[in-house]
């Protein structure tokens, strides 16, 4: 049976700020889903909460049947849902085979022995585009490599839920389609299910079947991505007003 | 651990069993007076090590470890003979989950703090010599003090062994390079690092044991916090999180501040300031780290 990650009105308040009031949610595994809103929307925020970094101040989060808002991260990555980091976090003394192999041994401990993880590892990097750096120092890749780096470490983990913080963020068009191709590639083969936090709208809505769009920690709309982008309010919130007219 | 060949247990390790070998089969011929500047050494190499566990592998600067050696000298002088270590293993996993939950600078602290309150509370123990220590009449026997630390401290350096090059080792590199990032992919950082405490203090206490059975008896200068910064300053000047830099660093502060003690009397730890301070603005790596960072072949035999 596929599972499903679901958070129900969850709500997270930073002293009086409200980041997240009352956001509900669903992923399913294999299932892409775009998260949109404008900048401090709360969607960094979300995804700090399902991936147990912060805990919510009100709500429910469950995978599977199982609640989880209350678990530390690293219960909630062997459960099998990861989050890469907005801005790539590698470890810069190891070698990239080292940083998937870190994550293949604690992610979801499918393989515990070091040795089979650091070859395996080399797979995962050849997967997502980084085969020939398996041996270099990530702290000599250039930030659009830290950032596959972190896809590859996520997936690692053996995450069936992936949490994608702008992934696809600062990358010309022609890098952009590459990296694109390579998500729903992988995707595919593996069929994990995402939460795809995105300000790339092209990204967000060539890749996801169904949009989230969320504004001052509120969900506005949800729907599938022609649906989302047609619907006046998103545009307003998202866009401007004046974009209200220029929409398709 | 699987045995994956014994060669492939790498130069480092086979020249510290060489070396400790050697030592153990020599030991019954060595004058009683060098031999007793060995087993302070192997006591001193035994803290190093320990030391080396936690602020060496993860980057947690421990000030309070010398702690753990004073509970293993008071743990052995209080039940002498039966030599318990795991009052200690359980003093160490108390101390540590409390402390392990301060990062960098606010954990340094804390632990030395508890190092300072500590030997405040034991003074004021009756059942502890009252602020007195006690005194033990266990006899003067250098070889069984020798093989004692050289047993503790050989499994100690395989310990070290097989936690830098297994599983756990890269969850320790991984907390040490980002801890956040380190939970986000999984690992337990605060099992790991309450593991890693743990075990340095008790191979901390078991040094301390000793070093109560060749003082025969235990006094309240055990707490004396200038071992924690000479079991700093020999990690530091050895190589930091390496195999080899704790026994470098141990023979570096140890002979000489031997020999201070004897000729220019109080001087030694002037001299090891001097020195640690130019070791972290110059070579933080320090001798075994610098070695593999500036000698590339060294990186495949020397860690």
């Amino acid at each position: 049976m596929t599972r499903v990650l679901d958070v129900a009105d969850v709500h997270k308040y930073f002293g009086g700020v409200r980041a997240v009031q009352g956001v509900s949610l669903k992923v399913q595994e294999g299932q892409v889903v775009g998260l949109i809103g404008p900048n401090g929307s709360g969607k960094t925020t979300l995804l700090n909460l399902i991936a147990g970094v912060e805990k919510p101040t009100k709500g429910a989060i469950s995978w599977d049947g199982q609640r989880i808002d209350r678990w530390p991260a690293h219960r909630i990555v062997g459960q099998g849902i990861a989050k890469t980091h907005q801005i790539p976090k590698p470890f810069l003394t190891m070698t990239c085979r080292e940083n998937v192999a870190v994550a293949m041994m604690f992610g979801n401990h499918a393989q515990r022995e070091s040795s089979k993880a650091l070859e395996e590892a080399a797979h995962m990097l050849a997967l997502v585009g980084l085969g020939r750096k398996a041996d270099v120092m990530s702290s000599k890749l250039t930030v659009q490599e830290r950032k596959r780096l972190e896809f590859a470490r996520v997936l690692g983990t053996g995450a069936r839920i992936v949490l994608l913080d702008e992934i696809f963020a600062g990358l010309s068009p022609e890098e952009l389609r590459d990296a694109m191709n390579l998500f729903e590639r992988v995707q595919k083969e593996i069929g994990f299910g995402a939460l795809v936090v995105e300000h790339v709208m092209r990204a967000v809505l060539t890749l996801s079947e169904h949009v989230i769009v969320i504004e001052e920690g509120m969900k506005i709309a949800e729907g599938s991505p022609r649906a989302v982008v047609e619907d006046p309010a998103v545009i307003e919130a998202y866009l401007g007003t004046e974009a209200v007219h220029a929409a398709p | 651990m699987r045995l994956r060949g014994i060669r492939s247990f790498g130069p480092t390790l086979w020249g510290i069993a060489l070396f400790l070998v050697v030592l153990a089969g020599t030991a019954p011929w060595i004058p009683v007076f060098l031999l007793t500047v060995l087993i302070q050494l192997l006591i001193f190499s035994t803290l190093a090590y320990s030391l080396n566990l936690i602020t060496g592998l993860t980057g947690y600067v421990s000030f309070g470890h010398v702690v753990f050696m004073a509970f293993g000298a008071y743990a052995l002088a209080f039940a002498v003979g039966t030599f318990h270590l795991h009052p200690v293993a359980g003093v160490a996993l108390g101390i540590g989950g409390v402390t392990l939950r301060f990062r960098g600078v606010y954990f340094a602290i804390a632990t030395l703090v508890v190092a300072v309150a500590a030997s405040y509370i034991v003074l004021e123990i009756k059942e502890l010599g009252d602020g007195q220590g006690i005194i033990l009449n266990i006899g003067f026997e250098p070889l069984s003090w020798f093989y004692t630390i050289w047993v503790i401290l050989a499994i100690e350096v395989i310990l070290t062994y097989w936690i830098t090059h297994g599983r756990i080792g890269y969850g320790v590199r991984s907390i040490k390079s980002d801890e956040d990032a380190a939970k986000a992919l999984g690992v337990n950082a605060a099992r790991v690092k309450l593991f890693l405490y743990a075990l340095s203090g008790l191979f901390a206490g078991g040094a301390g044991g000793v070093y109560a059975w060749t003082a025969s008896g235990v006094f309240p200068q055990a707490f004396d916090l200038t071992f924690s910064l000479q079991m700093l300053a020999m990690i530091v000047i050895g190589g930091m999180g390496t195999l080899l830099g704790p026994l470098i660093g141990a023979v570096a502060v140890y002979i000489p501040s031997y020999i201070f003690l004897t000729v220019l009397i109080g001087f030694q730890f002037i001299i090891i300031g001097i020195v640690v301070t130019l070791i972290a603005l110059f070579v933080p790596e320090g001798i075994v780290g610098s070695l593999r960072k500036y000698i590339p072949e060294l990186r495949g035999i020397l860690e």
